[in-house]
């Protein structure tokens, strides 16, 4: 990464954020990720307005009913609205990818930028990152998941802890690199302490690397979550999530298969549109970030 | 030699993180709540015989005992017997490793090429409507749910078409085609993801290369495109192409835990989530442990390889 | 319910004009594969019917899950019930090619003394005795009248093994016993292969198979079992023609089945029992008049319809042909849905909306269904319930021990009901913790000492009783299974276990 680039990129942002703004806008793929992104999370947020179906509520005498006009999506094996259930389950699905973005983010960053600046950490950091990293993602989070109980809370944890190791990586490259540019090089000569050299330079000018990976993490959540489901320990029920209607939905996938496609096809859409975000604000955040998540 | 040494370093810093993992799995085992005993009891057990299982077995000593003596035979080399299975670890584990490297082998076999092939093309005919539409392909492989696609398929291919099975593993032994056609159709739905990954990550790579200088150069002095591209820019990609390998053989890992559930494929996947579920202490501590094992191994070879690509490593 | 009536469904039918021959692979995809072979340790049925076909008892269950000699030509109880003398079928062979004697008896009973899962039952035995090759003795310290209503259980067989496996440990014996088929290829996770044991020797005094007893005759050259544990794949491996018999068809997938006249459903009644059950000892379920509430919500038909399972309604613990089965003292009990009932006794019980925890698992989905609708039914009788799914593991050691904070959960029962009360006893005090109750303890004590089946009727009248009015355990209903076979396999009959002797393939 060329230090006129990380230097001259957070400037940009701050001096004239309106014009990365607007380059965003006018990036296609970023384009379409916002649509995408934002349909599906004002879809989840007004739910209500949109059915008044209880999404848990059961109507046994309509059990496996197919798309129509009374049923929008259908029904599955308790008569419940797939429809309302798929729209209900965004809330859940939603709120499991931005939480698990948003902790692995924060902690990453922090363990990643710790690192950067004390190297004395940074041995024991990595290879306690390389211990995490040696469980696979999935089986990590099956473990977790068994050992915290049934929630979706356990389920954040489980997928924070899988993804923490690569944000944390991705941040130290990133740390490492801005820490020997020359203004940084500057502050810590001209006295400054490393707790301010962190806050001040190393944390603000990761930021572009980091959001990029957050919204990668977002996806790559959205999808763990549906396939913690399959094996049985994603978010319990009755309380819809997409995972969780696909799972429940596989044993009818072809005779009632509106029950496992739509929610499929939600799942689809939101890591579609996440990683269309991700790609443009790599595009035009950090055009030489190499490493994908 | 600087290098030799330098690799053996890292391969002994490894040890710590293998001892790390085994006994963070140990004590994450242990945490779960649920018994081995009743499982293996089955439905009809009495308290009693779930008591007299938990004794045969040793559950019923205390945990740090339990540790020392899983640590004081792994120090044997031995890592010991599988509750549910009743079998050794090892030979558990090397039973279904055929099943799982057959399917990486095919799985790597399909994305390699077309991953690495069309993120090549897509960055060498940047922004033109082939460049385009490899990506729009490339995002729906990484976007789409891997169990999800799996099911579609097994609908389609196998109950439809039949022109596959359905699941089941057919080792090589029984004949060349027999086995293909009981991999192909999880090892495409793994690599489906992966060949996504690969030809961003690919692609990306190929664009800093042609920017840069020396492909200018050959490109000046009229050297045709394409060799410039397959001399320099190629070469000069693998780097992160082979990072991006080392990411994809953990996301094998992770994969076929999902698509071997789904095709009843009697691999290392299948074989960690049933001893989760059915909280088989040795057996998943074992194979986290072996697993951890190839981790290492694997990087160590990266290493290697990063050595033989780019001499420019060994001067960082 | 609905979707399974639409689907034919019956024996597999044979053809007039074939005649069973011998010969032939079977394929049959099954969910799971064993963990062990060695019968005194095995408890899940997948390992049982592998092994039913490899080992054989001195008695077993009949077509009627009653006891019949098998390994044994006669059996004479003393007056007392206190002394067993079993007679041995002369010239019976071990797949080994040795003859079966009663020093192999004697072997086998020591070793499931000392290492069986189950060995309680042999808890109370003075001795045993071999007065000749052909005759083994049992002799009890206490009277049991249901002694070889216990022998007969097929879950932790006491089945015959040479002598020689005496000292073998635990999940270590070689697996060679009486039975029509012998061991052949087993790799673990995959499949596993049984060949035909053409040196069995058939109990000819039988006119045919019954149970696991009477004359069996094995056909088929080999039996392949797949191991298969997505519902989905087994009927698709059916389906294309990669295996003949699949079992555990969810009945979702049985309208698979609809337009493939090669195919057919074979459905098992008996199969299992569904049944809440209750935590005795645990916060509001503690006391009886909640679980009465709870037990007074209940809508069988809406749980039915909404598991969609195979189902029939029945209210007792027991099957109709079991000589205990008392339906009159169970009816009461069942399928109570009345709302003003719960009312009264949520009242009486002063229940101020604690909440009342349901636990079930993710892994068998009739039992989470079922959760789910009882759920919706106790909130709307005023009843503060919340679901919570835990791993089947968890569950079921939440069960068996009483660990975890759960009121109510549900598992499915299968040979209890179909053995009688002297298997259903361990159960109905374990599951729902069910601690000091004076009145249960007197009708067990009853039942395991009077020689009169209809005493030991009455205490089970009491015993039964006791367990639904208290609402230890809720009944549900009566399972079946399902299971699936090409045209090729001919003469597959219904019974619990799955049986490959006596079945052909055209």
């Amino acid at each position: 990464m060329s230090e006129a680039a990380v230097a001259g990129g957070t400037r940009l942002a701050r001096r004239r954020r309106f014009p990365i703004l607007r380059r965003l806008l006018r990036h296609g793929s970023f384009r379409i990720g916002l649509v995408l992104v934002l349909v599906l999370v004002i879809a989840a947020l007004c739910a209500p307005l949109i059915t008044n179906v209880d999404p848990t509520a059961m109507r046994i005498r309509f059990r496996f009913r197919p798309p129509s006009q009374d049923f929008l999506f259908g029904t599955d094996m308790f008569g419940r609205s797939v429809f309302a259930r798929v729209l209900y389950g965004a809330r859940l699905s939603l709120w499991i990818g931005l939480a698990v973005a948003l902790l692995s983010g924060a902690v990453g960053a922090m363990i990643g930028v710790l690192s950067a600046q004390w190297r004395r950490l940074d041995g024991l950091m990595m290879r306690l990152m390389d211990a995490l990293a040696a469980f696979p993602a999935i089986v990590l989070a099956i473990g977790l998941g068994a050992a915290l109980g049934p929630a979706s809370g356990s389920l954040i944890i489980a997928l924070t802890m899988a993804y923490v190791p690569r944000t944390a990586r991705v941040l130290r490259a990133s740390a490492l690199v801005i820490r020997e540019l020359d203004y940084v090089e500057a502050a810590r000569v001209s006295g400054a302490g490393s707790l301010r050299i962190v806050l001040r330079h190393l944390l603000p000018n990761c930021m572009s690397p980091l959001l990029v990976q957050m919204t990668f993490v977002f996806a790559y959540a959205i999808l763990a979550e549906a396939a913690l489901s399959f094996i049985g320990i994603g978010p319990p029920p009755p309380a819809p999530s997409w995972g969780n209607i696909v799972a429940e939905g596989r044993d009818y996938a072809v005779e009632a298969w509106w029950i496992m496609l739509f929610p499929g096809i939600a799942i689809s859409l939101a890591a579609l549109g996440m990683n269309l975000l991700g790609d443009g604000l790599r595009d035009v955040l950090d055009p030489r970030m190499k490493i994908e998540t | 030699m600087r290098e030799l040494r330098r690799l053996s370093l890292r391969f002994l810093n490894a040890v710590p993180v293998i001892l790390l993992v085994a006994v963070l799995t140990f004590f994450l085992m242990h945490l779960l709540p649920g018994d081995p005993a009743v499982v293996i009891a089955g439905q009809d057990a009495s308290p009693q015989a779930v008591a007299r299982i938990r004794t045969q077995l040793g559950l019923d000593r205390p945990l740090p005992e339990q540790l020392l003596v899983w640590l004081a035979n792994l120090a044997r080399g031995n890592f010991g017997t599988s509750l549910a299975l009743n079998q050794s670890v090892l030979a558990a584990v090397l039973d279904r490793l055929p099943v799982t490297l057959s399917l990486a082998a095919i799985s790597l076999a399909i994305t390699v090429p077309l991953g690495i092939g069309a993120g090549v093309i897509a960055g060498y005919k940047r922004n033109t409507w082939i460049d385009q539409s490899v990506m729009v392909i490339a995002l729906l492989g990484v976007s789409l749910p891997g169990f999800w696609i799996a099911i579609l398929s097994v609908i389609l291919f196998s109950v439809q078409l039949k022109w596959l099975p359905s699941g089941g593993y057919v080792p090589l032994a029984q004949g060349a085609w027999p086995w293909f056609a009981s991999l192909i159709q999880p090892a495409v739905v793994l690599a489906l993801f992966q060949i996504g990954f690969l030809a961003r990550m690919t692609r990306s790579a190929m664009l800093d290369v042609l920017d840069q200088d020396f492909i200018r150069a050959a490109r000046a002095r009229g050297v045709s495109e394409w060799s410039a591209v397959i001399k320099h820019a190629f070469r000069n990609t693998l780097i992160p192409v082979v990072t991006a390998a080392g990411i994809i053989l953990s996301l094998l890992i992770g994969g076929s835990v999902i698509v071997e559930q789904v095709f009843a494929l009697p691999g290392i996947g299948r074989l960690i989530v049933q001893a989760i579920l059915a909280r088989d202490y040795p057996l998943v501590q074992g194979t986290m442990l072996l697993l951890g094992f190839a981790f290492v191994a694997i990087n160590l070879l990266l290493d290697i390889v990063y050595l033989l690509v780019d001499p420019r490593v060994r001067y960082e | 319910m609905a979707s399974a009536a639409a689907v034919a469904i019956g024996g597999v039918p044979r053809s007039a004009a074939a005649q069973p021959h011998a010969g032939g692979t079977l394929v049959y995809a099954n969910i799971s594969g064993p963990g062990t072979l060695d019968p005194y340790v095995s408890g899940s049925l997948v390992e049982l019917e592998i092994i039913h076909h490899i080992y054989e008892g001195l008695v077993e269950m009949d077509e009627h899950y009653a006891w019949k000699p098998m390994l044994a030509s006669k059996v004479e109880a003393s007056p007392d019930a206190k002394t067993f003398t079993f007679t041995l079928r002369k010239g019976v062979k071990f797949s080994n090619g040795k003859e079966m004697t009663s020093a192999d008896v004697l072997a086998s009973f020591q070793r499931y003394q000392k290492l069986s899962t189950n060995a309680s039952i042999l808890a109370d035995a003075d001795g045993f005795d071999t007065p000749d090759p052909y005759t083994f003795v049992v002799r009890l310290k206490k009277p049991n009248a249901v002694f070889l209503d216990i022998l007969k259980s097929p879950t932790y067989p006491l089945s015959i093994m040479p002598a020689e496996e005496k000292d073998k440990p635990a999940r270590e014996a070689d697996v060679i016993g009486t039975g029509p088929y012998t061991l052949g290829e087993w790799a673990r996770d995959s499949h596993l292969v049984l060949n035909r044991n053409d040196g069995y020797v058939a109990d000819t005094s039988a006119p045919g198979p019954d149970g696991f007893a009477g004359r069996k005759t094995a056909y088929l050259d080999h039996i392949r079992y797949n191991f298969v544990p997505e519902a989905n794949a087994r009927v698709a491996a059916l389906q294309s023609g990669d295996a003949n018999a699949a079992s555990d068809i969810p009945p979702e997938l049985s309208k698979r089945f609809a337009d493939r006249k090669d195919l057919s459903l074979l459905k098992v009644f008996p199969y299992c029992q569904q049944v809440f059950v209750t935590n005795s000892q645990n916060g509001p379920t503690a006391n009886p008049l909640i679980r009465q509430a709870i037990a007074a919500a209940v809508n069988v038909d809406e749980i039915l319809d909404a598991t969609g399972q195979i189902a029939q309604k029945n209210a007792s613990l027991l099957y109709a042909f079991s000589p205990y089965y008392s339906p009159e003292v169970a009816k009461p009990y069942y399928d109570q849905h009345n709302p003003a009932k719960v009312k009264e006794l949520l009242a009486k019980a002063g229940y101020k909306g604690e909440k009342i925890v349901l636990q079930t698992n993710s892994n068998y989905a009739y039992m989470r269904d079922a959760i789910l609708v009882l759920n919706e039914q106790l909130k709307a009788d005023g009843i503060n319930s919340a679901v919570e799914v835990v791993d089947w593991t968890t569950n079921a050691s939440n069960m068996q021990r009483g660990t975890g904070n759960w009121n109510v959960s549900t598992t499915g029962f299968c040979s209890q009901p179909l053995l009688g009360p002297q298997q259903w006893r361990v159960m109905v005090y374990t599951f729902p913790q069910v601690k000091g109750d004076a009145e249960l303890d007197a009708a067990y004590t009853k039942f395991l000492t009077s020689p009169d089946v209809q005493d030991r009727k009455a205490a089970w009248q009491e015993i039964e009783h006791r367990v639904l009015d208290q609402a230890y355990m809720i009944k549900v209903a009566d399972l079946g299974g399902l299971r699936g076979y090409d045209s090729k396999v001919q003469d597959m009959t219904a019974y619990f276990f799955p049986r490959y002797w006596n079945v052909w393939m055209k």
